[in-house]
């Protein structure tokens, strides 16, 4: 197996440009090493750690830039995050063991595109956005067009993606990140549920909602059906039940080792449910009627 | 293809080559003969393979040997100062914290990255500590009033 280090982006693109599909990028390592030890090795491995200023967190206008190489344990610990993007900060902090977080990258965490990845239903919620680098110049991706499919994404075997870029929610939004596992944070999500509300400014509908399903399907989605039914709504009983259930009905689970197709469409919407009271409970003060 | 690492491993310079495939835990007992740091998942799930790395506590069987290159590492062999232990080992031993004795040297390190941290740390921020360390005999309980017993002494 080739190794490289490269230490510019430039650098990195030109050995990605050369080793096409053999080649793969690592950055922590925590999912990659699992695959060259129980998989197969890549023909060559392209060590992107050395690359200097693609991990640091930053305001840019009403957003956050984060640097691809930022660990989850550096979002987890970073008040920027944790005050300004807190449905982010709760997927950190449900993140695998500190051992993992103290290494794991946000990049690889979303080029592994795995659908049940836990950064990425909040990211799709927050209407976050890429930046992958090309041979012919930058591109950015919004994440709801991002994911291909388990494993795939827009990055492809040429792109690096090195930044992303995440806009602060509305005033006055609540936001949660629910996740469904035996071993807490440990475990891989049976079901991951983001969602985001912004009430009206007299708190009495629903002027935008965001819904973001993980493990569900071959890649993280947003439950734009169901959003687009509760859109300029009062949350009430009768309107919550059928939502939950349109949740449920826009996911494509899979059977696994993990749980049956139909065991977690019962959790979609049970974790839809709970998170569209607990939001509109936060956001307006009041219970849902 | 073999790569020449450089790193510093319980505050000794050492240098020595791995095959690039290598991860930092293969290279810690294999090459190194560091044997208290030890294999058992392998997938960065069960902790057994903790080590300080930088001053953080991380799972080095999914790390790679060359992310050492310049990197400080600490590994339980470091932590007993001649034949004195480190209060967090003399702690497990005073509590019963150790049945099969496994699991051991990665609770020690996690332990030890926490006490790091923080001198006075909460129940909350012990159980989070150890999250990513299993133990298959003790039941835990043992475990915290070790951990508890140790940021006593320190």
């Amino acid at each position: 197996m080739d190794y490289f280090e490269p230490k510019t982006i430039n650098e990195a693109l030109a050995l990605l440009a050369k080793h096409g599909a053999e080649a793969k990028v690592i950055a922590g390592g925590t999912d990659v090493m699992v695959d060259i030890k129980y998989k197969e090795e890549p023909g060559c491995l392209i060590n992107i750690k050395k690359i200097p200023g693609l991990g640091a967190i930053r305001e840019n206008g009403g957003s956050l830039r984060i640097g691809a190489l930022t660990t989850i344990r550096d979002l987890e610990t970073s008040g920027l995050v944790r005050d300004k993007l807190p449905v982010l900060w709760e997927a950190s902090h449900q993140f695998a063991s500190l051992q993992i977080r103290n290494t794991a990258t946000i990049g690889g965490n979303i080029c592994r595109a795995s659908p049940s990845g836990e950064t990425l239903t909040p990211l799709l919620v927050l209407d976050a956005k890429a930046t992958i680098a090309f041979a012919d110049g930058e591109k950015t991706e919004p994440f709801t067009s991002f994911f291909q499919g388990p494993g795939k994404s827009t990055v492809g075997s040429k792109g690096l993606l090195t930044a992303i870029d995440v806009p602060y929610p509305a005033q006055g939004s609540r936001g949660v990140y629910l996740k469904h596992a035996v071993r807490g944070a440990m475990d891989i999500a049976m079901v991951g549920v983001a969602v985001l509300i912004t009430p009206d400014t007299a708190k009495n509908s629903l002027q935008d909602v965001r819904i973001g399903l993980g493990a569900v399907a071959p890649t993280p989605l947003r439950a734009s059906k169901t959003e687009a039914l509760l859109r300029g709504k009062p949350l009430t009983t009768a309107l919550l039940k059928e939502a939950a259930a349109m949740a449920a009905s826009e996911s494509s689970p899979i059977s696994d080792q993990r749980s049956s197709a139909e065991y977690r469409r019962w959790i979609v919407e049970a974790l839809t449910r709970r998170g569209l009271e607990q939001t509109w409970k936060a956001a307006t003060g009041k219970e849902v009627a | 293809m073999s790569i020449t690492i450089n790193t510093t491993i319980n505050g000794k310079t050492v240098s020595a080559g791995a095959e690039a495939s290598t991860s930092l835990l293969e290279f810690l007992r294999d090459t190194l003969e560091y044997k208290g740091t030890k294999l058992c998942c392998n997938t960065g799930e069960c902790g057994a393979c903790t080590v300080i790395y930088n001053g953080k506590p991380i799972n080095s069987c999914v790390t790679l040997a060359a992310d050492a290159n310049g990197a400080e590492i600490t590994t339980i062999e470091g932590l007993a100062d001649g034949d004195k232990l480190h209060p967090v080992q003399q702690a497990f031993i005073d509590t019963g914290a150790v049945q099969c004795g496994y699991c051991t040297p990665g609770y020690i390190i996690s332990v030890k990255a926490l006490l790091d941290r923080t001198t006075k740390p909460t129940l909350e921020e012990i159980e989070e500590a150890v999250s990513g360390n299993i133990c298959r005999c003790t039941g835990y309980a043992k475990i915290v009033d070790a951990i508890q017993l140790a940021a006593q002494k320190l």
